[in-house]
């Protein structure tokens, strides 16, 4: 086993981010930014042909990217039923098992629906997809998408381009500490060190969008995401130190003039 | 054929197959699901599908999303 890897279903991956490709000012610094940040998993939406946007399809510039498999997501679904149809013409176009099941039916806060969020991903791994499904940071709610056969969880930090950050920390170590399945904070991260911190905690990745996308120099913080996560990662391989409530002198307490 | 293509009435004046409809609305094949009145139609049935007048059809293809 080579814990270097990140394991979804029976696929590895050597980077442990994962970006999504929404939001970037063109398709070009989307591509330089997916190369940047070493990622071999990028997420995608599934939209009606647009005759007057024919640039706005991304299936060329991407498959020149051998290296970047694709996770198409559910985005647009609000319940269950649609996100299962929109997996499935997702797998067609893609040829990819990988599916982030995402149902957020509030357009004004984006939140996942757990319960229609379930249903579709009991579906869908019962019908042979890897489903990674974005939800809130529930532990009982992950757990239970665990027992139906996801490939992993993926919880939200914050709320969908908030940049809020791991404002779901506590929630999120429970996840992990239950997990048997990669978690993998999804949603809210806006800089590499929260990066760093979502992997020291023990995620087993992260997925990215907005502070890549949104960032004055998306290229730049691509890599900077990537080096964050690395960071996090060894850190948590290196094993950091115990906590204590008191001060541990780091220099011999014996007198030194008398 | 009149159908409606991603909510608009087309005017489809090819043979009803997904070929002659895609290239009508220039989208590459390779880069395209098809829904047809709310039915997936997977590519490898392309060949041998043909619409109907008044079909709803969706055709979609991947865009930038996180």
């Amino acid at each position: 086993m080579n814990d270097e890897l990140l394991k979804l279903g029976s696929h590895t991956f050597g980077s442990r981010l994962i970006l999504g490709t929404g939001k970037f000012s063109d398709t070009e610094t989307m591509i330089r930014a997916v190369e940047a940040s070493g990622t071999e998993l990028v997420t995608v939406a599934l939209r009606r042909f647009n005759r007057d946007k024919p640039n706005d399809d991304l299936c060329a510039p991407l498959a020149k990217l051998s290296a970047v498999r694709l996770m198409p997501n559910t985005s647009g679904a609000i319940n269950a039923k649609e996100a299962v149809r929109a997996a499935q013409l997702g797998r067609e176009l893609s040829g990819s098992p990988f599916v982030k099941v995402e149902i957020h039916p509030n357009p004004h806060h984006l939140m996942p629906d757990p319960v229609e969020t379930y249903f579709a991903a009991k579906e869908l791994a019962a019908d042979g997809f890897l489903v990674l499904p974005y939800i809130p940071a529930d532990p009982v709610l992950a757990k239970k998408l665990e027992d139906v056969g996801c490939a992993a969880v993926m919880p939200l930090g914050a709320a969908i381009g908030s940049g809020g950050g791991l404002s779901t920390l506590e929630m999120i170590k429970l996840i992990i500490r239950d997990s048997n399945i990669p978690v993998i904070v999804d949603a809210g991260l806006r800089a590499p060190s929260e990066a760093a911190c979502a992997m020291e905690m023990g995620c087993a990745a992260v997925l990215v969008n907005s502070a890549i996308a949104a960032a004055q120099d998306p290229v730049a913080m691509a890599e900077a995401f990537a080096l964050g996560v690395q960071t996090g990662f060894e850190a948590r391989q290196a094993g950091l130190m115990l906590q204590s409530e008191f001060a541990v002198a780091t220099s011999p307490l014996t007198s030194f003039l008398s | 054929m009149y159908l409606t293509v991603n909510g608009e009435p087309h005017e489809h004046r090819g043979d009803g197959t997904v070929s002659a409809l895609l290239a009508e609305l220039g989208t590459e094949p390779a880069h395209t699901a098809l829904t047809v009145n709310g039915n997936l139609v997977f590519s490898k049935d392309w060949e041998i599908f043909k619409f109907s007048d008044g079909d709803t059809v969706e055709v979609l293809t991947f865009v930038g999303g996180g």
